[in-house]
């Protein structure tokens, strides 16, 4: 951030700095009420809703930035990470249904899992269109999708697994939780370290009008193909 | 272990698999190399259509056989079994050619339809299925090598109408790239 990267990711840098400041403050609040305090648990939740909403916007920003010379990709992307995101709100809320104890754990790991989703969605709309995505961006969305992978894991496995057998469940949660959030921090640091690309001018040289057209052309010569392949599946099958 | 258990820690771990694919493997191509490689890949099986017509004939392996010469014709059948796989696959080519083109498509235009491209997507999953499962039967000689004849006509049909259809798009594509830089350059 102090190579001037916090004017193209003002996000990014807004969501690092909120990091900074949840650590600072839990810091202060375990040291005053300590960790299993009423204080303590609002305290970490709340500042932890905060956080991962700046990262939602940190993240639809790195998208965007990569695919910005890319006008008609962004829009496909923008509309797929809506779409990816509420069905997997319907399939996460429908799943955690009636669990009132795990509440918060199943919201975060719901929060994760349409984060995940979301970003290797449009990770794999990128490698679809065989974009070529910056080596700065391309790391910052792997490293905060491998983090919401592992979030996941953790949620899922360390409650089934330790949670009955363990009583510092919760500081084994937080300990490995934080450890990872190490690792995506210095991987983040070692990308930032280098100057981010160049923007590019718009790649979208063709009026949208020539897509109208040629788009449910191409659909039209592809579904063709298929039902001829089929036609050639069926005539053999027919064949005495 | 319950069934979310196994569920979440499923989706998990693929996720983490699915992004170090995407991570450790490099892009094929870019798309402006694509572009400029695209009109070198010519659908040129097409000038082969009258031999393969020919060797797609049944009476020959018949002819063979009445003649007692039946290892001859199972070589011969083989053989032209090898013929329609090969035409198979360059049914694959013209797909995988539109495609390509499509996405060239997609990638240069400014608003791109999350219908068509999702329809898009459809038609290559199925055109996969199924042209996997056609390779399958008629490598282990399932289909009925009678049957092959066939082919000949359907891919020369879909041959012909496909290469008007993608000279017809490249022409609207050079000319809306035209027109797009008259306009720009009006604009500016």
């Amino acid at each position: 951030m102090l190579r001037g990267h916090f004017r193209i990711l003002p996000f990014l840098s807004a969501y690092i700095t909120l990091n900074i400041c949840q650590a600072v403050l839990l810091y202060f609040i375990y040291h005053r009420f300590g960790r299993v305090s009423d204080a303590a648990y609002v305290a970490a939740w709340w500042s932890e809703a905060i956080t991962v909403l700046a990262r939602v916007f940190a993240t639809v920003e790195i998208i965007h930035m990569a695919l910005i010379s890319y006008r008609g990709i962004w829009g496909l992307a923008w509309r797929l990470l809506g779409l990816i995101s509420l069905v997997m709100s319907i399939a996460v809320a429908l799943a955690a249904e009636g669990d009132v104890d795990w509440a918060l754990l199943h919201a975060d790991r719901g929060y994760h899992l349409i984060f995940a989703m979301a970003t290797v969605g449009c990770l794999l709309l990128i490698r679809y269109y065989q974009i070529s995505v910056g080596r700065v961006y391309r790391t910052l969305l792997a490293t905060l999708c491998s983090y919401s992978c592992v979030k996941i894991l953790l949620d899922t496995v360390l409650q089934n697994i330790l949670y009955a057998q363990y009583l510092e469940y919760a500081a084994i949660w937080q300990l490995v939780s934080l450890f990872s959030y190490i690792v995506v921090l210095a991987l983040w640091a070692e990308a930032l370290w280098h100057p981010l690309p160049a923007i590019e001018p718009q790649r979208a040289v063709l009026p949208s009008s020539v897509y109208q057209q040629v788009a449910p052309e191409i659909n039209f010569q592809l579904d063709a193909l298929n039902k001829r392949l089929m036609g050639f599946f069926k005539i053999k099958e027919r064949q005495p | 272990m319950n069934y979310s258990f196994l569920v979440f820690s499923g989706i998990g771990l693929l996720l983490l698999l699915l992004l170090a694919w995407l991570s450790f493997t490099n892009l094929r191509t870019k798309p402006d190399d694509r572009a400029a490689s695209r009109q070198e890949r010519d659908c040129r099986h097409i000038s082969y259509l009258g031999y393969i017509h020919q060797a797609l004939d049944r009476t020959d392996i018949e002819f063979l056989k009445t003649r007692g010469f039946p290892s001859l014709a199972n070589r011969v059948e083989k053989e032209r079994r090898q013929i329609a796989l090969k035409y198979l696959h360059a049914l694959r080519t013209d797909f995988e050619k539109l495609v390509d083109f499509a996405r060239v498509m997609a990638v240069m235009s400014p608003d791109v339809e999350l219908v068509q491209e999702l329809q898009s997507l459809r038609l290559q999953l199925a055109f996969s299925y199924r042209y996997h499962l056609i390779h399958a039967r008629l490598e282990f000689g399932i289909a009925p090598s009678n049957a092959l004849a066939n082919l000949s006509n359907m891919v020369s049909a879909l041959t012909v109408r496909m290469e008007a259809a993608i000279s017809e798009l490249g022409e609207r594509a050079v000319l809306g790239s035209e027109f797009g830089s008259y306009s720009d350059g009006g604009a500016s």
